[in-house]
């Protein structure tokens, strides 16, 4: 007797855990409006986006890099900034996807992805605040055109060629004064 | 006295509630990691072996029902091993089969063997039931269950066919290793808990919340079955 009530009892009291508390954290489903009263409903819902402070912007750059020629291009970005990319190269180029941080030493860099590519897109999370971009070098004997596209919360890119850092201000604020 | 049995179990029911947030699913980045892997990668598939077992609340719940009662070495040994052999048959055979059972269901099985071994515990099967199935045969098909669970967690990703037995064994031992490593800190605590008298006085309710516990994550995969 004592056996089965005991075991009556462990149910009971795990529906009710299960129904008050488990449910309205778990599945968003709060039948006994519990959840809602304790503040824990819909804890382990994964929101579908995140909310960004700055400036959307877009850009598109094209290089024509002759064999052996190499650029680099990168955007500024904060810590957590998205970044929507896009590449292609008429042959394959070795590129390497990487980051410097701004806290980082001088020269210190981070390298996401290295290879051999004719394109890659997606969307990037910036680990760190910094610049973050793309190396190209064409490796082929003839010249191959990369043309880069990106979506993103940036103002600044610089590229890096024939061993100068040009700064490029991509806001729409700087465009508009760039047409007057 | 009455205020300290319902303290007793409000504690217990806390200590089992707290690692049920963590799931039991292998970590998004784990999965990112394992499904990049081509070929034979021994010791990411037996770190992800034992970290599955050690972090998995239903497994750990379901050794301290097996193991509660039992003392002597070969008591632990027989029911370890025929828990082993169950889930390893299954796990193997159920990924090169590509056997996809419901994992909700599966894990709510799961569950179901912590209510029966603690109800068991308790003598309910000695005093309530008409029936009793050998404990032995439980733990096996238990095992049997629990290695399906097993399998259709690492079904689910598009594992790579190179290596791919390897890797399960890989996978399989490191279960294992997980497992014998749980399996050692609770036998000392309960070994040492065993010597004092209050083991005698809360055996029967520290299996009954075991069995709130088995509820609990029964009525969670089955409502996640239902509900998503």
């Amino acid at each position: 007797m004592k056996i089965v009530s005991a075991a009556l009892t462990s149910g009971v009291i795990a529906i009710a855990v299960l129904f008050t508390v488990v449910l309205p954290a778990e599945f968003s489903y709060d039948p006994l409006g519990t959840g809602k009263a304790l503040g824990i409903f819909g804890l382990s819902e994964a929101s579908t986006f995140t909310l960004t402070k700055g400036e959307l912007n877009s850009d598109q750059v094209e290089y024509t890099l002759a064999p052996y020629g190499s650029v680099e291009y990168k955007y500024h970005l904060q810590q957590g900034s998205p970044l929507m990319f896009e590449w292609q190269a008429t042959d394959r180029v070795t590129a390497e996807f990487h980051g410097e941080p701004e806290s980082g030493p001088p020269g210190y860099s981070d390298s996401y992805e290295i290879g051999k590519f004719t394109q890659r897109s997606g969307i990037f999370t910036a680990p760190t605040t910094g610049i973050h971009g793309w190396f190209w070098e064409n490796r082929t004997p003839a010249d191959v055109t990369v043309t880069l596209r990106t979506a993103g919360f940036y103002v600044k890119a610089y590229e890096f060629r024939d061993g100068f850092k040009n700064e490029l201000l991509l806001s729409k604020a700087s465009k508009s004064n760039e047409s007057k | 006295m009455r205020f300290n049995f319902k303290l007793r179990y409000l504690l217990g029911l806390l200590l089992i509630l707290s690692p049920l947030a963590l799931g039991h699913n292998i970590s998004a980045s784990n999965a990112q990691f394992v499904q990049g892997l081509v070929g034979p990668a021994i010791a990411p598939f037996m770190y992800l072996g034992a970290k599955h077992m050690v972090t998995g609340i239903d497994h750990l719940l379901f050794i301290v029902g097996v193991i509660f009662f039992l003392h002597q070495t070969r008591d632990i040994l027989i029911y370890v091993t025929l828990f082993t052999l169950g889930h390893s048959l299954t796990l193997i055979m159920g990924v090169l089969l590509n056997m996809q059972a419901n994992a909700s269901i599966i894990d709510a099985i799961i569950g179901f063997s912590i209510v029966y071994k603690a109800f068991e515990n308790i003598g309910g099967f000695r005093s309530a039931m008409p029936f009793r199935l050998d404990t032995r045969v439980a733990v096996f098909i238990f095992g049997l269950c629990h290695g399906l669970g097993l399998a259709t967690k690492l079904t689910s990703f598009s594992l790579s066919e190179a290596g791919l037995l390897t890797n399960l064994i890989s996978f399989n031992v490191g279960v294992e290793v997980g497992q014998f490593s749980a399996l050692a800190v609770m036998l000392v605590v309960l070994g040492s808990w065993r010597r004092l008298p209050s083991f005698e006085r809360y055996a029967f309710s520290a299996n009954v919340v075991l069995m709130i516990g088995g509820f609990l994550l029964m009525g969670y995969h089955t409502m996640d079955y239902l509900l998503t």
